[in-house]
């Protein structure tokens, strides 16, 4: 086993990039290794050994103690596993392009971002902007599945591309703004504002969105066979709405005002 | 030195010939709808005219029933295979059908039966008929189209994989005292060779009565009857049959890969020996073209000789 078990020697003073940390980049080293690499801490660096006792892992996985200071964990994850016991801060899993990133507790905003493959799952509540575009770019997350058990904060998809996103609890306002291709997998109740400027691709949700942005139209109700076929093909997407989907649901289609055809689809 | 003793199974004399089989490309389609009898409609359709590649451009049948539990979405399906002499024709050939037969029919779905090789298109093709209101989903590992129609959305996979280890006109005759008999033994044949996956049997219910040969007195006729076999020019052409045969009727068998059309045609022959001499079955018999044409060759008598005890 190569993997390494990083435990906080203490809660963090100032934010930790974790970016670096990732089970490809610390494959076949020594925890001294490790503990001897730098990362960027506050204003300044350290050193991991300093942050984090380090010890040899279970499995081939990196395992770290979480901490709402510890960000960018699983940034750039391209093969491997991540996971947290705890809390993340900012962006995790930003970037990712394969792997598995798990986050037994909340992540802080920016989660996903830019994800273009690779699995994300938290088992508590994630901040704003999921999925969205990192910084400097134009799309957001465009491949890969992204599992929240929890509620969003606002900004959830934002200029979404691909890949699925599934939130267990509610989302903040302004979902799926500019939203060009992918689906949004949503629960509880999706916030105000949702859908400005989206273009493409689909939000799942069980109530009708009460404050949606203005610009959906409604096709009326149906029995969607390709709702049948992704509760076969996505058993995650049927599990998040209690098992199984009908089929049947409420399309909306829009956003009208930029010309678009996305559709919140609102399941019976 | 005498002649060896003849293959006899349940006193049907399995005839020491071959089948001679050719590649082809292939593919499985699965083809769900609301109902069995429209999934079975859209099958139906899907692979009508589609007996021989002479004529139809493609082979295609229905391969099975598939229950709702194991279809992609849930209803009740159908699997079905095509088959052509290449890859080119392959890829030409079912998008077309899909889109005039499965497309236009009602409730119905289409998916992927087969993964791996060339991919041939199906909602890659056919999405464009949504006019620009057709929508996708990569979820799952596959992409799907969905595509809007009066009746509400066609659902279809994007692609379909292939193989072009397929192998077409694995046959045999089965030649008969009466034509009820014959007809008996040849509906015995498909119900049993229904059984087999991956393979199919084209004809009309799975049966051919105009067997044919290569060439024609006729100039443009690529494929003549095959008079050896018919029970009417007996004394004015080359006959290949006894004097007790008024009927002969063949099977010709399609598959995914050599192995399937083996079972298959075992399957078949061991039901037509299932009747017997008693069910007016008198022999067992496969058309080749001397072996110089395809390079698969069944011969019967290898593949019967676990049940002839052999």
């Amino acid at each position: 086993m190569s993997g390494f078990r990083l435990t906080l020697k203490a809660p963090l003073s100032a934010r930790v990039d974790a970016s670096s940390l990732l089970p490809e980049a610390l494959a076949g080293v020594s925890a001294a290794d490790v503990a001897a690499l730098t990362v960027p801490f506050g204003t300044g660096v350290a050193l991991v050994g300093d942050l984090f006792e380090i010890t040899a892992g279970s499995d081939e996985a990196v395992v770290f103690s979480g901490d709402p200071r510890l960000d960018y964990v699983g940034s750039g994850l391209a093969a491997g596993e991540i996971r947290v016991e705890g809390s993340v801060g900012v962006a995790a899993g930003a970037g990712m392009s394969g792997g598995r990133l798990v986050i037994s507790r909340d992540a802080g905003d920016g989660l996903a971002a830019g994800l273009t493959g690779g699995r994300i799952e938290v088992f508590g509540s994630a901040g704003k902007n999921v999925g969205g575009p990192r910084p400097g770019e134009r799309q957001g997350m465009r491949g890969g599945v992204v599992s929240i058990a929890g509620r969003v904060g606002d900004g959830l998809g934002a200029r979404l591309r691909g890949g699925l996103i599934l939130v267990g609890g509610d989302a903040g306002a302004g979902a799926a703004d500019g939203l060009l291709a992918g689906t949004l997998a949503v629960a509880g109740r999706l916030g105000p504002g949702a859908g400005r400027g989206m273009k493409r691709g689909s939000i799942l949700v069980t109530t009708a969105p009460e404050a949606l942005a203005t610009g959906f139209a409604e096709a009326g109700p149906q029995d969607f066979v390709a709702l049948k076929l992704l509760a076969r093909r996505v058993p995650e997407l049927a599990a998040l709405f209690g098992g199984t989907l009908s089929g049947r649901a409420v399309r909306l289609v829009g956003n009208r005002l930029a010309g678009g055809e996305g559709e919140i689809l609102v399941l019976s | 030195m005498s002649a060896p003793a003849p293959l006899l199974i349940n006193g049907v004399e399995i005839r020491d010939s071959f089948a001679e089989a050719f590649p082809m490309a292939g593919t499985r389609l699965i083809i769900t709808a609301d109902t069995p009898r429209w999934a079975h409609t859209a099958a139906a359709s899907l692979t009508g005219f589609a007996t021989s590649v002479i004529g139809c451009g493609c082979e295609a049948a229905i391969e099975r029933e598939i229950p709702a539990d194991e279809t992609p979405d849930g209803r009740p399906g159908y699997a079905v295979l095509i088959f052509a002499m290449s890859l080119k024709d392959l890829k030409k050939i079912v998008p077309l059908r899909a889109g005039q037969c499965v497309l236009t029919s009602p409730t119905s779905a289409l998916y992927s039966g087969l993964e791996g090789g060339s991919a041939v298109p199906l909602g890659k093709a056919l999405r464009y008929f949504g006019d620009g209101h057709q929508m996708s989903k990569n979820l799952g590992g596959s992409r799907i189209w969905r595509i809007p129609v009066m009746e509400g959305e066609f659902v279809c996979d994007e692609i379909v994989g292939s193989t072009t280890a397929a192998v077409g006109g694995g046959n045999f005759l089965i030649l008969a005292r009466s034509r009820p008999a014959a007809l008996a033994a040849a509906e015995a044949a498909v119900a049993a060779m229904g059984q087999v996956r991956g393979a199919i049997m084209p004809f009309p219910g799975g049966v051919v009565r105009s067997g044919s040969k290569v060439g024609s007195k006729y100039a443009g006729l690529i494929a003549s009857s095959n008079d050896a076999y018919c029970p009417t020019l007996r004394g004015i052409a080359k006959t290949a049959l006894p004097a007790e045969v008024e009927s002969v009727l063949e099977i010709v068998i399609d598959g995914l890969s050599e192995g399937e059309v083996a079972d298959s045609m075992r399957a078949g022959i061991t039901a037509v020996c299932g009747l017997g001499a008693a069910g007016g079955v008198v022999a067992v018999d496969a058309g080749n073209y001397g072996g110089n044409l395809g390079p698969f060759h069944f011969k019967l008598h290898e593949l019967m000789a676990q049940e002839a005890g052999r």
